[in-house]
């Protein structure tokens, strides 16, 4: 038996777990928490393991074609914390549903799925050439197909994995035939052999870089192909859609890193206008859209548009700056995006998931609304709040190569995102409380960790030093 | 027969899937559609390796991949439009309209 180094172990763990968590439903009875518990202990496992690898600098290769970087680690635990948080939430949907919507059922398969699609995204992040890079994004979007179509008896649901499915497959043709345009260009799949070929560029790769582009922006929601996402997020189950906003987005994102930062590095100069006019494009329309919504997850999936823009930014800047802007930033996102999906879906169980539910909420229950509050001023990148350093480093990295316009027009639009932020405090806070809203409750699970998102979201903001991992990659 | 020729007909196969997926109201022709545009990038990878590429392997083993993972997003779609069957009897695009702005 071969040596398995150290690194590697939290990614085996990973692809063995879902397959333990669904396999298990096979020994228990049917209402079993056995398999849930399975699902819990493994994910804090791995997540706990990934904090124990050194960020030693530098890459690790396993069998010379698995590559495990400082960059690959953090973001593991993006997604893994993801998935975490996911499930998290998703186990009170199948006691009872939200937003009106039935219960789910088969929570273990639910957790094998969610878990697969993490360890996609780990795969795009640990890729040393095109197949495993295509295979790895795959991975990462046909559960959420499946995801979204979970609640067989919700008619919503069906109807955005329909139109998620088309619009991904799409996406995934439009990707590979950039790829097999990459392919053409430098004659071989490797990323170190396409980058090198890549300092001389000839049109083939501009049309590479073209599809490519097509291709990934319908998965990060880029300006023109993002109209599937607000329907999409307004169909799927709530679990979904937090899982989808922060993983899909994730992955999507680390694909972008990967790709920008390695076999395009050569021509990154060049392609710099495009990632600008994109990121500009999207953050604006995202903010746009924002404004004149009335139902919550349909909100969040502007305001999630607009965050893709934001990130975008960063890939401007120099590869050590923008991967550790994007990482924090990632963090952070994630972090805020549970904590409003958590709030969100307390309300969406005994209520219509709508701002008009939100009314009263100071009244009725301080601490949801303080956390809401603290949720948005986050996502919004007000100053105290984890947010606002998450996005000072994009921008920062961003104007560290002399991109200052597009830098300033994103600040513009992010005090057209505080409105639209803001709108969601003022139903909470400073409303009148509707009569005929029932009450809420709390599990005593959501409780905890509401209370732990928020405590992370402010100390994150207050203490942004206190992570060496985290800024390892800073120059200043 | 020369790389060119190949690389067009690929395009070509590429456009009209794109062309079938606009027009097409009808979710199994899209995903027939959607199909073509799959195999317009595999005729890509198969000429590429076969003319010009210094590692022919990777080519052809990248189609052989791509049909895998073609054929796991087609049980997907297919089994979503089963469901979408179900509720609403027809496969007609049209009729998801009731997710909007």
């Amino acid at each position: 038996m071969s040596y398995i180094p150290n690194y590697i172990i939290p990614d085996l763990l990973l692809l063995i777990l879902p397959f333990l968590v669904i396999g298990s439903r096979l020994f228990v009875k049917d209402n079993s928490k056995i398999p849930w518990r399975i699902a819990n202990i493994g994910l804090v496992l791995i997540f706990a393991l990934l904090n124990f690898i050194p960020l030693a600098g530098g890459s690790r290769f396993f069998i010379n074609n698995w590559n495990v970087s400082d960059f690959g680690i953090l973001m593991r635990e993006v997604l893994v914390l993801s998935a975490i948080l996911g499930v998290w939430l998703s186990k009170d949907y199948f006691n009872h549903g939200g937003d009106g919507k039935p219960a789910m059922n088969q929570i273990a398969e639910f957790i094998g799925t969610i878990a697969f699609a993490t360890f996609g995204g780990i795969t795009v992040i640990s890729a040393c050439d095109l197949l495993t890079f295509f295979l790895g994004l795959e991975i990462a979007t046909i559960p959420m197909y499946a995801l979204t179509a979970w609640n067989k008896r919700d008619q919503l649901g069906s109807e955005a994995a329909t139109k998620y499915i088309l619009m991904g497959s799409v996406a995934t043709a439009f990707e590979l035939f950039g790829f097999s345009y990459l392919y053409g260009f430098a004659g071989t799949i490797r990323f170190d052999a396409i980058q090198t070929a890549a300092s001389n560029p000839n049109p083939l790769l501009w049309i590479a870089i073209l599809f490519l582009f097509c291709g990934i922006g319908f998965k990060l929601t880029l300006f023109p192909f993002y109209t599937w996402a607000p329907d999409v997020y307004e169909g799927a189950p709530t679990p979904v859609t937090a899982v989808l906003s922060v993983t899909s987005k994730a992955t999507a994102i680390a694909f972008l890193v990967m790709l920008v930062y390695g076999p395009l590095a050569p021509v990154r100069e060049q392609i710099a206008p495009l990632i600008a006019l994109l990121a500009g494009v999207t953050l604006f329309v995202g903010n746009l859209g924002a404004l004149k919504q009335s139902r919550l997850r349909r909100f969040m999936a502007y305001s999630s548009i607009a965050q893709a823009g934001y990130i975008m930014i960063a890939l401007l800047g120099d590869s050590a700056m923008a991967k550790t802007a994007i990482i924090y930033y990632l963090f952070v996102y994630a972090l805020s995006n549970y904590l409003a999906f958590f709030v969100f879906g307390i309300i969406g169980h005994h209520r219509e998931e709508s701002f008009d539910s939100l009314r009263g909420l100071s009244k009725q229950n301080v601490s949801l609304a303080v956390a809401l509050a603290v949720a948005m001023f986050s996502l919004a990148g007000i100053p105290p709040l984890a947010g606002f350093f998450g996005k000072f480093h994009l921008f920062f990295s961003g104007a560290s190569t002399g991109h200052y316009g597009i830098v300033v027009f994103a600040v513009l639009n992010n005090v057209l995102a505080l409105y639209y932020y803001l709108q969601v405090i003022k139903s909470a806070w400073a409303d009148e409380a509707d009569e005929h809203l029932t009450p809420l409750r709390m599990t005593r699970r959501q409780r905890w960790v509401i209370v732990l998102l928020t405590v992370a979201v402010i100390l994150i903001g207050i203490l942004p030093f206190l992570s060496n991992n985290v800024f390892a990659g800073f120059t200043f | 027969m020369t790389l060119m020729n190949c690389l067009i007909l690929a395009f070509l196969l590429f456009g009209i899937g794109v062309w079938g997926l606009i027009h097409r109201r009808h979710l199994v022709g899209m995903l027939i559609s959607m199909e073509l545009m799959l195999n317009a990038a595999n005729i890509n990878f198969i000429s590429f390796a076969y003319f010009t590429a210094s590692d022919s392997t990777a080519g052809a083993l990248f189609s052989i991949f791509v049909i895998a993972v073609t054929a796991c997003e087609m049980a997907i779609a297919l089994a979503i439009v089963v469901s979408m069957y179900r509720r609403y009897k027809s496969l007609d695009v049209e009729q998801l309209r009731d997710l909007h702005d």
